[in-house]
């Protein structure tokens, strides 16, 4: 399926045939300059030690231990050594570790990784390069292997592997979009090798990582009550391809997002239990980015009581959890923008579609700068819509590199497609928040009288409404309610292994119906509830309780 | 014989098969056959515009267009949207894609009356004849919408949404949905009071959770 695909004149990705061998030579050329070359002609013994000792740890396979020098020692070590500038060269280390090559891979690939997150100007050109030739030689160790690597690596380092190589095929795209920063050599390199971070193969990669581990397969057995194992085949039941597998099922999640294809960013996701915690994942930044993906899909396909449930269900979860990710600074960080982006969608979605959500979340949105921007939305500010969904939005990419194109900057064209295509959304539902404020006052109340007041608000200065007029307010007024009624009854999930299943339903809190010339108003009002912040002190209470008694003085 | 055809297809669109650009002649010949025999597959559709995002330079407006038609048969199902969001800046300034981008704008404002008027201009008009069975699919849109709002309805309104038609056809739509004329040209709809009503959502305690806490507390 992979390496030998004939409809693309160079196979998308490969072991060796990735780059022509003068492209090397380039590419060693070019490495000094990008950026200064630091001082540590001798690494620092603390440097060695831990490298010769995460080797043996990945040679041994003693997972837990890996991931305490992955988690903890290297964001330790870069912090003391390497804030702003790469860890040693692979040449470098090569030696210290008797040249491993598994090893020496992963170490190319982390050491990249540093260089994107830490390095002033990010990656050059032939960093860029030389990173997907990392991700290359990784992924065709471990997917071309004739039988299952010897190699196991921590969950969260599985994770990040994937969710970088999606991040680096996105920043390369942002990167190649725009062609007003790039030099012409570099514009020439570009072109020369356009298949290096092409689309293709990322989706390559990823679906053939999901190929190799059954994933699929495994989910749906899991998803009918059998047993995963027993579908999982010679690869899928080690650890490292079945979560593999799983993580770049989220990868495709993202990409497919990323590209504005909301129905195949769900649709990969059947079978896994979305608004349950995963079986296959204990990774807390993973299940932060389904929900993230998942919700801003939902929302953009219109299915606010599906995106208000998942984003509920993963913020609350944070607000539970957050002293545990206190400990992990570099991932917190990443934790909190997501977080934040999504109470932006979720205030959106609730200001379009205003619905009863659990009182923890409702106290984040009263405080804050959230509650400003609800009101300002629910006024009908435009603007305000846009500059929310502009912030918390992913940052939306063309798939296909601008070839023979303009000098121009290609880099926002995606994202203000995606703008445009929510902002006729809102534009189509301007009126709504209007006549729910009118119906919620009322229990019945005539077409004509509502007619009225939505006439004397557009006429504010004193002018007599005429009866041709009024009739004319009456049609657009059934037009406009006809609008609210379809806008408010959307697909729900209820049941079924994908999220794309589900019935209509209206979900909103204001519900009407017209017997003829006469609307009927149903409200929902929600009592206070209690019981879940009492529950939540007692059990704090009993924690402490406990905690009081151990102590011996 | 239909099924057959969509299950080659739906091979087509497995795994990373679905980029494959060599595909898009079948794929296109396919959005051609939904339009002449009234069928519709969404998956499909949205494969083609995939393929025309990962291969700008292979797009067929005309294909797109008729993409964009038939999506606007499932209303109201939001697959407008879906196609739209896979579509480009550059689509969208094609003279026939803006104008379906405003009637898929006046549908989703359910202001049927503009929407008739709109679509009998000619220009749509030619283009709406090879989408067999388009008038009816919105029909079918409109329907739903008056099916969730309206307890009675004035008949000549009901009409007018419809796209003024006359009264056996009024009948026949009427007939298909369960509806009821009464006395007096009103038509009964629905007693939508039965699902519509107020709601109080009251505090209720699961006994799993109150269950950890009565134990502890022993």
């Amino acid at each position: 399926m992979y390496g030998n695909d004939d409809y693309v004149d160079q196979a998308p990705y490969d072991m060796n045939g990735y780059m022509s061998p003068a492209d090397h030579e380039a590419l060693e050329g070019h490495d000094d300059a990008g950026y200064e070359q630091p001082m540590y002609t001798n690494i620092p013994d603390g440097v060695k030690k831990f490298l010769v000792y995460l080797r043996d740890c990945i040679n041994e396979g003693v997972v837990y231990e890996i991931s305490n020098l992955y988690e903890t020692t290297f964001p330790r070590l870069t912090e003391q050594y390497f804030e702003n500038v790469p860890w040693p060269e692979v040449s470098e280390i090569k030696n210290l570790v008797n040249c491993d090559p598994v090893f020496l891979i992963l170490y190319r690939e982390l050491y990249y990784r540093h260089i994107y997150a830490h390095i002033p100007h990010g990656p050059t050109l032939m960093q860029r390069f030389d990173s997907y030739a990392t991700y290359c030689e990784l992924f065709n160790y471990i997917i071309n292997a004739s039988e299952p690597v010897p190699l196991d690596l921590p969950d969260i380092w599985l994770w990040e592997l994937i969710d970088e190589f999606v991040y680096q095929y996105q920043s390369f795209s942002q990167y190649r979009a725009n062609l007003m920063k790039r030099t012409p050599e570099e514009l020439e390199l570009l072109n020369q090798n356009n298949q290096v971070w092409n689309v293709l193969c990322v989706l390559n990669v990823l679906c053939s990582l999901v190929e190799k581990s059954n994933i699929k397969r495994q989910l749906e057995v899991h998803a009918s009550g059998g047993d995963a194992e027993s579908v999982a085949g010679e690869f899928g039941r080690y650890p490292l391809y079945k979560k593999l597998g799983y993580f770049s099922l989220v990868g495709l999640l993202r990409l497919h997002s990323l590209c504005g294809d909301y129905y195949l960013a769900i649709r990969v996701l059947d079978n896994i239990e979305l608004h349950r915690k995963s079986q296959f994942s204990y990774v807390p930044a993973c299940q932060i980015t389904v929900s993230y993906y998942v919700g801003f899909a939902y929302m953009m396909m219109r299915r606010y009581s599906d995106a208000i449930r998942t984003f509920t269900s993963i913020l609350l979860y944070i607000q539970r959890t957050k002293q545990l990710f206190q400990t992990r600074s570099y991932q917190n960080d990443q934790i909190n923008k997501q977080t934040d982006r999504m109470y932006h969608l979720l205030a959106i979605c609730l200001v379009l579609h205003p619905q009863y959500v659990d009182e923890a979340i409702q106290q984040v949105l009263r405080e804050k700068n959230y509650h400003e921007k609800m009101y300002k939305m629910q006024c009908g500010d435009l603007a305000e819509f846009e500059a929310c969904f502009a912030f918390a939005c992913p940052k939306f990419l063309a798939p296909a590199p601008p070839v023979d194109a303009p000098v121009e900057d290609y880099v926002k064209e995606p994202i203000n497609h995606q703008i445009r295509v929510f902002m006729d959304e809102v534009k189509q539902q301007k009126m709504i928040p209007t006549i729910r404020s009118y119906l919620k006052l009322y229990t019945t109340l005539p077409l004509a009288k509502l007619a009225m007041f939505l006439s004397s608000e557009s006429h504010r200065h004193g002018e007599a409404v005429k009866s041709r007029d009024l009739n004319e307010a009456i049609e657009g007024l059934i037009t406009q309610l006809l609008c609210f009624k379809h806008k408010m009854k959307n697909i729900v999930w209820t049941k079924g292994t994908s999220g794309l299943d589900g019935i209509f339903q209206s979900g909103s809190e204001l519900d009407f119906y017209m017997d003829n010339d006469m609307i009927h108003i149903a409200d929902t009002t929600v009592s206070h509830r209690y019981a879940d912040f009492f529950i939540r002190k007692i059990l704090k209470f009993q924690e402490l309780n406990r905690k009081l008694h151990m102590i011996k003085f | 014989m239909e099924d057959g055809r969509k299950q080659t297809i739906a091979n087509l669109l497995k795994d990373i098969e679905r980029y494959n650009p060599e595909n898009l002649p079948t794929l296109e010949c396919y959005v051609e056959h939904q339009c002449r025999e009234n069928t519709y597959d969404l998956e499909a559709n949205l494969a083609v515009l995939k393929l025309y995002q990962l291969n700008p330079q292979r797009y067929n407006i005309g294909i797109i267009c008729q993409i964009l038609l038939k999506a606007l048969t499932n209303l109201p199902h939001t697959d407008f949207v879906l196609c739209k969001c896979l579509l480009n800046a550059k689509h969208l300034e094609e003279s026939l894609v803006k104008q379906i981008m405003q009637l898929a704008d006046v549908l989703e404002r359910c202001d049927f009356r503009e929407f008739w008027a709109r679509i009998h201009t000619p220009e749509f008009a030619d283009n709406v004849v090879h989408i067999t069975g388009f008038h009816d699919s919105i029909r079918k849109y409109v329907c739903h919408v008056v099916g969730i709002t309206f307890q009675t309805v004035d008949k000549t309104l009901l009409a007018g949404l419809l796209g003024g038609v006359d009264d056996q056809t009024l009948k026949q739509w009427v007939k298909k949905y369960g509806w009821k004329e009464e006395a007096n040209g009103i038509i009964f709809v629905a007693n939508q009071d039965e699902n519509i009503k107020t709601k109080n959502i009251t505090e209720k305690i699961d006994f799993e959770n109150a269950a950890a806490i009565m134990a502890a507390s022993q």
